[in-house]
């Protein structure tokens, strides 16, 4: 069973402050999906009204087509981690999925493999007190799984996982979207998700900058920014390539990679300082984004 | 909603009250006032201790051992009780667990009742340990004061039994102040205010007053009622009507809470 989760025209005010504005965006099932933004964009705020923790002051934000409180199964549906969501500091990891899976017609039996499957095993039985926030993130993701849900929303499931874990995330979350759920995952570093994500919707101040796939939003660019001492010297072992000149003292060099142009130079013995990819479109538009000083606050 | 899914809601709000520390905690600290109440309470039982105070009941007479037995356990653990009650909806908020809490059960009144069905069965426990502590510290002192058990005395397991429901009816009651107000620390600051010096004032003024028909209704007037099967004090409600009184203001306090807070935006 699959499901789109669609965001139609949704807007939230706490008290005069907008958080959200007439935001509107899909997400479709067999892909992940990033929602990016600058911290107070709305991100979070557009997850708990998807969750219905909050109440829109206006549009809708359905799953399947439904509201969240009127889903016959809501724990076997959506699976949700929320940055806020919090754990009781004296009660185990097991503990709490248990609970958990007690209210939501879960067999308790699933929190065992669950635990494993996020790597919690030796620490099932301890106080989550005592856990670091990597650790709580992964019981998070293990709390969300917990249904085995058709859709996953997940909120900055990157922040306080190391390398490692970061990297385990990325192979999972294409696992769970290649098996044809619906995956959307927010963020406010694209780095961190730009490895995994097929399309991304960018939000800011509230409201949709932009939604579509990492080739439509140029994110891998296409260009590599050289710096020499010896610009002749590169153009030469780049004939046919298009180089430009840019205001920095940086060569341009287009319709290349950093592999294309590092091999070329090396062979052609040209001394270089600097050999970086371009940004892309996407990063840039993120960057700008995330420059200025966003107006609304997170909640 | 099938009765399945209650039941779900009921064992997972009871795993919640026993995964953490705190339950036992305040077993344990009303093990120790009902033991201290059982022993004070037969110690003293009969004694004059000045001119200016009349002698409670012997322990020669049926009120005076359902008083070391029945009220000592209910005096004993209500107050713990109600606590429990308190921090079981309050301390969701305090950990902020209720977010889970309302992904896993969307319909929010739900979750209140499974939470009341919870804690009443917890609450029951707690009276009935409280009972097992009176029974057998009260039980010591009268031995050594050369007195009999006293188990067969008029009334005295009705008594029992309906202190043991009223400690329970104080843990639903908890629930319901803790339904409405969320902050955890000023649910159990204004509900101890409210047992120890708003109700003592309030029954005073109003029994100087005359008003003592209006002074029946408060809840801890209530509970006294409902331990008293058979006992007629003027201007006490009947047993049954203080157990109804007490359920009473814990629903409306519940039903209130999840009009005025429970719906409220979970951020």
């Amino acid at each position: 069973m699959t499901h789109i989760v669609e965001v139609v025209g949704l807007s939230k005010m706490f008290g005069t402050l907008t958080a959200l504005d007439g935001l509107t965006f899909t997400v479709r099932p067999g892909r992940v999906t990033g929602f990016l933004g600058p911290n107070g964009a709305g991100k979070t705020t557009t997850l708990r009204c998807l969750l219905g923790l909050l109440t829109p002051t206006a549009g809708s934000a359905t799953i399947g087509g439904r509201a969240y409180r009127d889903l016959d199964d809501p724990l076997g549906t959506v699976g949700a981690a929320l940055e806020s969501s919090g754990f009781h500091p004296g009660r185990s990891a097991r503990a709490h999925l248990e609970a958990v899976a007690l209210a939501g017609g879960v067999n308790p039996s699933r929190v065992t493999t669950l635990l494993a499957m996020v790597g919690l095993t030796e620490v099932a039985d301890r106080r989550v007190g005592g856990f670091s926030l990597g650790m709580r993130q992964r019981l998070a993701l293990a709390q969300a799984l917990l249904g085995d849900p058709a859709v996953l929303l997940l909120d900055e499931p990157a922040n306080g996982l190391d390398p490692a874990g970061i990297a385990w995330l990325r192979t999972f979350l294409r696992s769970l979207a290649a098996e044809g759920r619906t995956v959307l995952v927010s963020s406010h570093v694209l780095s961190e998700v730009e490895q995994t994500v097929d399309e991304v919707v960018v939000v800011s101040h509230g409201r949709l900058v932009r939604q579509g796939t990492l080739a439509e939003l140029g994110a891998g660019s296409r260009a590599v920014l050289v710096r020499t001492p010896h610009p002749q010297a590169l153009r030469d072992a780049l004939p046919g390539q298009p180089v430009e000149q840019l205001p920095d003292g940086r060569l341009r060099v287009s319709g290349s990679t950093t592999e294309g142009v590092g091999h070329a130079l090396y062979l052609a013995g040209v001394e270089v300082h600097e050999l970086v990819a371009e940004a892309g479109d996407l990063e840039r538009l993120f960057l700008d984004l995330t420059a200025e000083q966003p107006a609304t606050v997170a909640s | 909603m099938t009765s399945r899914m209650m039941t779900g809601l009921v064992r997972s709000e009871l795993r919640k009250i026993v995964s953490t520390r705190l339950w036992w905690g305040l077993l344990l600290g009303a093990v120790v006032y009902t033991a201290v109440q059982a022993g004070v309470t037969a110690g003293f039982a009969g004694v004059t201790l000045s001119t200016a105070q009349p002698a409670t009941a012997g322990l020669d007479t049926a009120a005076g051992i359902r008083g070391v037995y029945a009220e000592s356990l209910f005096t004993g653990s209500y107050i713990l009780a109600m606590i429990l009650g308190i921090t079981g909806m309050t301390g969701e908020y305090r950990y902020q667990t209720i977010t889970s809490t309302f992904l896993v059960s969307p319909r929010r009144s739900r979750v209140v009742g499974a939470k009341l069905a919870a804690h009443l069965l917890v609450g029951l426990g707690y009276g009935i340990v409280a009972l097992v502590t009176a029974l057998v510290v009260g039980g010591l002192v009268i031995g050594v004061r050369g007195h009999g058990l006293g188990y067969g005395v008029d009334r005295l397991w009705p008594s029992i039994v309906l202190a043991v429901v009223a400690v329970g009816l104080w843990t639903v009651l908890g629930i319901g102040i803790g339904t409405l107000i969320r902050n955890q620390v000023a649910a159990i600051l204004i509900g101890v205010f409210v047992i120890f010096l708003l109700q003592p004032l309030l029954t005073l003024g109003l029994s100087a007053a005359n008003l003592d028909s209006v002074a029946k209704w408060l809840p801890t007037n209530a509970s006294s009622a409902l331990m008293a099967p058979g006992v007629t004090i003027v201007d006490y409600l009947t047993w049954w009507g203080g157990g109804l009184v007490l359920l009473g203001y814990a629903l409306v306090l519940a039903a209130l809470g999840i009009v005025l807070s429970v719906r409220r935006d979970i951020s």
